[in-house]
């Protein structure tokens, strides 16, 4: 059996979602070289991408909307409606939590290296880039593995957090910095993994189980 | 609920052409099921075995068994007395256009049977009320039939049907000659006759099938391809052709 194409109208929302997905990965190289280069001026930039990006979400809600009644989809377009609503919240919400990034970067304005910091930031990074592939090449499988590479930025996370539990000497504001990063940076890991479900949802109707 | 209607390797044939293909199904008492599928593909045909219309086609002929709380209407019951237990609503309202209102829902009970006036008037009146038309047309009951709006007329002839106080109703396409708010009117009807009766209702509406039915039947080429839930058929079918059906890439 052919695979089905798109009609129209799923066209213009991936294309919408597309461009909402650059915006966001725009944000999160700028957040990669804030974390690197202890940059502290990022809000302002992040803010306006996060405006836009959250626009769009709410354009792609209405294209969603209108979708729905004019064309009353069922089965995998009535899914790929369902997820483009639900994927448009993720990625802005993913761009939020980027800005969330840049304002502790800005407020915290203190030198806190932490090795596994970074290299956390960019796995959940990965993991957002592969969901989103995943998601517009309509891969179940590509999607399922991304859903278990979640429990590495769970124990990066908690590994941190653990460390710092343990440690002799504490700098508060460096404990705060990199707890808070960390665990903005597990919840971006989390929407990833709840595209992730999305797409095995849209390509085999099937919802998988979240634990 | 239990399986009022079931059909069991069900063929038919107008003269050599296969109709329908080995189809076996059963559906449950007090729901709707709606039938779909393309043009041609064996919908009315279908139905029609169920209350043995289709033998009344000249060359038409029918195997296997359609078993009505499990007897089996073409060898066990006599095809006035299936007609009677299942009734028929058609694409176009057919009222009797020399019968009034009143007349039309009680024509058939008066060709069944002995019944009074005071009884056939109150017949009348509970199958107009059971399809809303009661408020619509009470002044006006020795009225022709043929007189009302397309949508009234579609619901006397429901009426009509229930007085015959169907354990089954087929509906063809009962609705693709009304308008829009007369298409709600008989959507909301089959809500309120599934509690007494069973239904199965051809529409080339996907959209009608999702809202009114608790069942969706999908034919192809003669062949029930996927019968299942609706929800769940309208959201993740499990067949392609049913998916491809379902999103018009054919069809």
């Amino acid at each position: 059996m052919m695979a089905l194409k798109d009609p129209d109208y799923l066209v213009r929302i991936y294309d919408q979602m597309r461009e909402m997905y650059n915006i966001v990965e725009s944000a999160g190289s700028e957040i990669d070289d804030g974390l690197s280069n202890k940059k502290r001026n990022l809000k302002t930039t992040l803010t306006e991408q996060c405006q836009e990006a959250q626009i769009m979400e709410e354009q792609t809600v209405e294209m969603c909307i209108e979708a729905m009644i004019r064309h009353q989809p069922f089965a995998r377009d009535l899914r790929a409606v369902s997820a483009a609503m639900k994927v448009s919240y993720d990625l802005s919400r993913i761009c939020r939590y980027l800005r969330n990034i840049a304002e502790i970067l800005e407020e915290f304005d203190v030198e806190c290296d932490d090795p596994d910091l970074l290299p956390l930031y960019r796995e959940g990074r990965k993991m957002i880039h592969l969901s989103l592939e995943a998601y517009f090449g309509k891969d179940a499988k590509a999607a399922a593995d991304i859903i278990k590479s979640d429990e590495v930025v769970d124990r990066g996370y908690e590994a941190i957090l653990n460390r710092y539990a343990m440690a002799e000497k504490k700098s508060g504001s460096c404990i705060l910095f990199n707890g808070i990063t960390a665990r903005i940076i597990e919840r971006m890991a989390d929407h990833a993994s709840y595209i992730s479900h999305e797409t095995i949802y849209l390509v085999t109707g099937r919802r998988v189980d979240y634990r | 609920m239990e399986t009022k209607l079931e059909v069991k390797n069900l063929n038919a044939w107008f003269g050599e052409k296969q109709a329908l293909k080995n189809v076996s199904a059963g559906f449950k008492g007090n729901s709707v099921t709606a039938v779909i599928g393309p043009s041609g593909c064996g919908k009315s045909t279908f139905i029609r075995c169920i209350n043995r219309m289709h033998e009344v086609v000249p060359r038409a002929r029918v195997t296997g068994e359609v078993l009505l709380d499990g007897v089996d209407i073409y060898t066990s019951m006599d095809a006035m007395d299936v007609r009677r237990k299942v009734g028929m609503v058609f694409q176009r309202p057919n009222p009797f256009p020399n019968m009034s209102v009143v007349d039309n829902v009680v024509a058939g009970l008066k060709l069944a049977g002995s019944y009074g006036k005071d009884e056939l008037s109150e017949m009348a009146e509970k199958n107009l009320k059971a399809v809303g038309l009661w408020e619509e047309v009470k002044d006006e009951l020795r009225k022709s039939g043929a007189s009302l709006s397309g949508g009234q007329q579609q619901r006397l002839c429901i009426a009509r049907a229930l007085a015959m106080e169907p354990e089954v109703i087929l509906m063809d396409e009962p609705t693709s000659a009304l308008d829009p708010a007369s298409t709600t009117k008989v959507e909301e009807l089959l809500q309120q006759l599934k509690k007494f009766t069973t239904i199965l209702i051809i529409t080339h509406n996907v959209s009608q099938a999702a809202r009114v039915s608790d069942m969706t039947a999908f034919f192809y080429l003669g062949e029930l391809i996927e019968l299942g839930e609706t929800e769940s058929m309208f959201k993740a079918p499990q067949n392609p052709l049913t998916e491809r059906y379902i999103t018009g890439r054919f069809g």
